[in-house]
């Protein structure tokens, strides 16, 4: 499968605020009621278009325990996208944003957009966080809002692909330095002749570099 | 076949131009299945040499006892993660059901080098090898019935006359054996597959075996394996000082105090540790040198214009130094060159041990290094019977210990003894939780890995020394997980001996039984023509249950008799008395349980369904109390 662009995304956000149920619905297009912890970092993967483009997203799931908060902090680095998230319905977690921004800010490249999500919109009735403070909190940061549900799928597909157009944007504005993978966005295989088929898939693992001998 | 030659000599210095050769690989490349990384994106993800990622098994139930385990790719060295790992766990049975199964549990970590081939193939492929040896000599490992036994082992096939096999093989032995011969066996698969597959490279192995209660470790090349334990005192003495939590006292809080120590279960095989045996294959066999190395050594590295000069060397496998005059053939490249880490073999390998490297071909000279290498492992013993662990003090982790296998990006920045240290630290972080081994395993990769800084070199976290841009691989095993397992499993398996052989009594009884009943019964036959045959039964049963009774009742003095003989008899063991009552007392309960469980079933059961209500009866006793003893375990 090839693309144009590949694009990396991070999750972060407290611990069961549903990273990894966002991903999954994302991915998969399935929810998971009971999810066990993310101890280390899972990896997820799925093709978009933009502007008629085939753009890969490769979103890398962190664990939201603080005590995880050391390791996870080393894989902001080289992320083009990420998705900051709580949980409307415990405060708790919309009032460590503050922290987690700080976080982002100080250890990934500048450019990197940051979505705010409020996930878990299907429980309304037990909501302690209101949109309204959601989005002041998003328009005081410069980030994108959105509510989000990884229960019914509201608003999933939107976060991932909103947050790929905006980067997609910046590449466009020149803002985004592309040939700098530091920077969390790879070109497609068709300008790079280096980019990994996997050996052994398919037999064509030696095809690369056959030119000598 | 000159092209041939060639790949595999450029395959030995660029294992990336390699794919040159148009071969298929054996084995895809990939993960460890327990890491659950299925797809490419995921393993290019795993893959980023830029991020390195810590990765930890996603399905902590994939390995047993709770196991640890955590990787980190490389930081540019090779496109793919040239560590593997592997486990398995498997059981011996013998065929014909005449002994009780043995199981056992397989772990291996490999590092491999000039390509991920053999690694993979090894993590493949070993541990059927090792189960073919193992089954090979079954015969023998299988635990016995001793006391019906005993006549049969003097015709015991195996142990044929002793003037033609004088050596009484002892189970050590062959598992031992079995470990070695595996080893060989591996390499020798890779050398059989070379001609049809892309060249494997070359890989390091270390495995551990845990059987019939203990712990085996076989090691070949410079990944490590090293059992981290605790003294008992520090958790204990922390936990009082938390709840007296005196302010004053804080300052000396025994958490801090390192109780902690490892033990080495591996020597490292590089060319500077296995000196003497490179310098004997050297000496024996001088052809392999070609016209380019000389086995000797240097104090400083000899220069032409020092020709005829008297220099100090060591010669072969020489210990000390002595003088020699300086000849031109003195002027070739040492065997054995470089100091610790940077040793090399033929001024190419930093290991001497493993599985592969067939086709591996000295820098610049061209000279073949196969020959200096073997796959030969060390293996080491650890009984875990003869621990001693007292109850009381909670320690059992740090008792029976850590064992901590990984890959030398582990050893080559960290000490053994911070390694242990950083073990306990974690355990002690998180007391409960089911993933405190992989966080044990995560925190040494982290620790190891460290931080890449502006300038985008890797450091460790606490100082600037380098960290290490090797591959990293851990395995944190909880051993007393595993000897709590082969415990239950013992019990049961003396339970099911005991049942065979109380079976064979009763079955000798009800014979006789049937037999005397016979001969009333044809005295009367005249009477009782057509009665059906569950008189005979009736009359069994009347027959067979006190005499049960009793024969239990025997059995149970015998039991309490014979653990008490052993008390006595052993006062030098060094397993605690307390221990011991603690075991006396447990068989006895059991015995007691089971035959109470029996005796109820017994009162509603028709004779000729016995058997097999028996044998469901046993199991479902043996659920019962294991289930308790989880209960009072966690309480």
């Amino acid at each position: 499968m090839s693309y144009a662009y590949l694009f990396k995304y991070i999750i972060i956000g407290d611990t069961g605020v549903g990273k990894s149920c966002l991903l999954l619905q994302f991915t998969d297009k399935r929810f998971q009621p009971v999810h066990d912890l993310t101890i280390g970092v899972e990896f997820g993967a799925r093709m978009i278009t933009i502007d008629g483009k085939q753009i890969k997203l490769q979103i890398w799931d962190t664990a939201g325990q603080e005590a995880f908060r050391s390791i996870t902090r080393s894989y902001y680095r080289g992320a083009a996208g990420a998705l900051l998230v709580y949980d409307i319905t415990r405060r708790e977690t919309f009032n460590h944003l503050t922290t987690w921004l700080e976080d982002a800010r100080q250890h990934s490249n500048s450019n990197m957009v940051i979505m705010l999500i409020g996930n878990k919109s299907d429980l309304d009735s037990r909501r302690e966080v209101k949109k309204e403070e959601g989005e002041a909190f998003a328009r005081e940061h410069g980030l994108v809002f959105m509510e989000t549900s990884a229960r019914t799928a509201a608003n999933v597909e939107e976060a991932f692909i909103n947050t790929a157009k905006e980067i997609y944007e910046k590449i466009q504005e020149g803002v985004f330095d592309i040939n700098n993978e530091a920077n969390g966005i790879k070109i497609g295989q068709q300008a790079t002749p280096t980019n990994p088929a996997l050996p052994g898939a398919g037999g064509a693992g030696g095809a690369v570099n056959s030119g000598c001998c | 076949m000159l092209n041939n030659f060639k790949n595999r000599f450029i395959s030995a210095i660029e294992p990336d131009l390699s794919s040159a050769d148009l071969l298929p690989d054996k084995f895809p490349y990939g993960r460890p299945p327990f890491l659950q990384l299925l797809t490419a994106d995921e393993l290019r993800a795993s893959a980023n040499h830029n991020v390195r990622p810590i990765i930890v098994p996603r399905d902590l139930n994939l390995l047993p006892w709770g196991t640890g385990y955590a990787e980190c790719i490389n930081s540019g060295k090779s496109k793919w993660n040239e560590d593997q790992a592997a486990f398995c766990r498997q059981v011996l049975t013998d065929p014909e059901k005449k002994y009780p199964d043995l199981p056992y549990t397989y772990f291996g970590i490999f590092d491999g080098h000039a390509g991920y081939g053999a690694a993979l193939a090894a993590s493949y492929q070993f541990h059927d090898i090792l189960h073919e040896m193992l089954v090979d000599c079954s015969e023998l490992l299988l635990p016995r019935d001793e006391v019906n036994d005993n006549s049969k082992s003097h015709q015991n096939p195996t142990f044929p006359h002793p003037t033609y096999f004088q050596r009484r093989v002892s189970r050590d032995e062959l598992i031992i054996g079995a470990l070695e011969s595996a080893f060989f066996h591996m390499d020798w698969l890779i050398a059989q597959d070379r001609n049809y597959y892309r060249d494997a490279g070359g890989c390091t192995a270390c495995v551990t075996l845990f059987i019939d209660g203990k712990m085996y470790v076989a090691n070949a090349g410079d990944s490590r394996a090293v059992l981290c334990q605790r003294r008992a005192g520090a958790g204990v003495a922390a936990s009082v000082m938390q709840s007296t939590a005196d302010p004053n006292k804080t300052q000396t809080n025994p958490m801090d105090v390192d109780n902690s120590y490892p033990t080495a279960y591996s020597a490292d095989h590089t060319p500077e540790t296995e000196r003497e045996r490179l310098m004997n294959v050297a000496r024996l066999k001088p052809q392999l040198m070609g016209q380019h190395y000389v086995a000797m050594e240097y104090a400083k590295r000899p220069h032409i214009t020092d020709m005829g000069k008297r220099i100090l060397c060591r010669q072969g496998t020489m210990k000390g130094w002595s003088y020699k005059t300086l000849t031109r053939n003195d002027l070739r490249i040492p065997v054995v060159n470089g100091e610790g880490k940077r040793s090399r073999l033929l001024g190419t390998l930093g290991v001497t041990r493993g599985f592969g490297d067939h086709d591996l071909l000295a820098i610049n000279t061209g000279v073949q290094i196969k020959p200096f290498l073997t796959p030969h492992p060390d293996v080491r013993q650890r009984d875990l019977s003869q621990v001693v662990s007292i109850p009381d003090e909670h320690n059992e982790d740090g008792d029976y210990g850590i064992l901590v296998m990984a890959t030398d990006g582990l050893w080559d920045v960290s000490e053994n003894d911070a390694v242990s240290r950083i073990v306990f630290q974690m355990l002690s972080r998180y007391p409960k939780e089911k993933h405190r081994y992989t966080m044990a395993a995560q925190e040494l990769v982290a620790r190891a890995r460290g931080k890449i800084n502006d300038s985008g070199h890797w450091r460790l976290a606490d100082s600037k020394a380098a960290a290490t841009v090797d591959d990293i691989s851990v395995i944190v095993i909880p051993v007393y997980q595993y000897y709590k397992e082969h415990i239950d499993w013992t019990h049961n398996d003396t339970r099911e001996l005991e049942r065979r052989r109380r079976k064979a009594a009763e079955d000798n009884m009800a014979q006789e039984a049937v037999n005397d009943f016979n001969d009333i019964a044809a005295e009367e036959a005249h009477v009782v023509e057509e009665r059906p045959q569950q008189v005979i039964a009736k009359a069994e049963q009347v027959i067979a249950v006190p005499n049960q009774e009793e024969e239990r009742q025997k059995e149970d003095q015998h039991v309490l008799s014979e653990s008490e003989e052993t008390l006595v008899e052993k006062p030098n063991d060094n397993t605690p008395l307390q221990a011991r009552l603690k075991t006396v007392t447990e068989t006895l309960q059991q015995v007691q349980l089971e035959a109470r469980a029996k005796a109820t079933l017994e009162e509603n059961t028709e004779l000729s369904a016995e058997a097999t209500s028996t044998v469901t009866t046993t199991t479902s006793a043996n659920k019962q109390r294991n289930n308790r003893k989880g209960k009072g375990n966690k309480q």
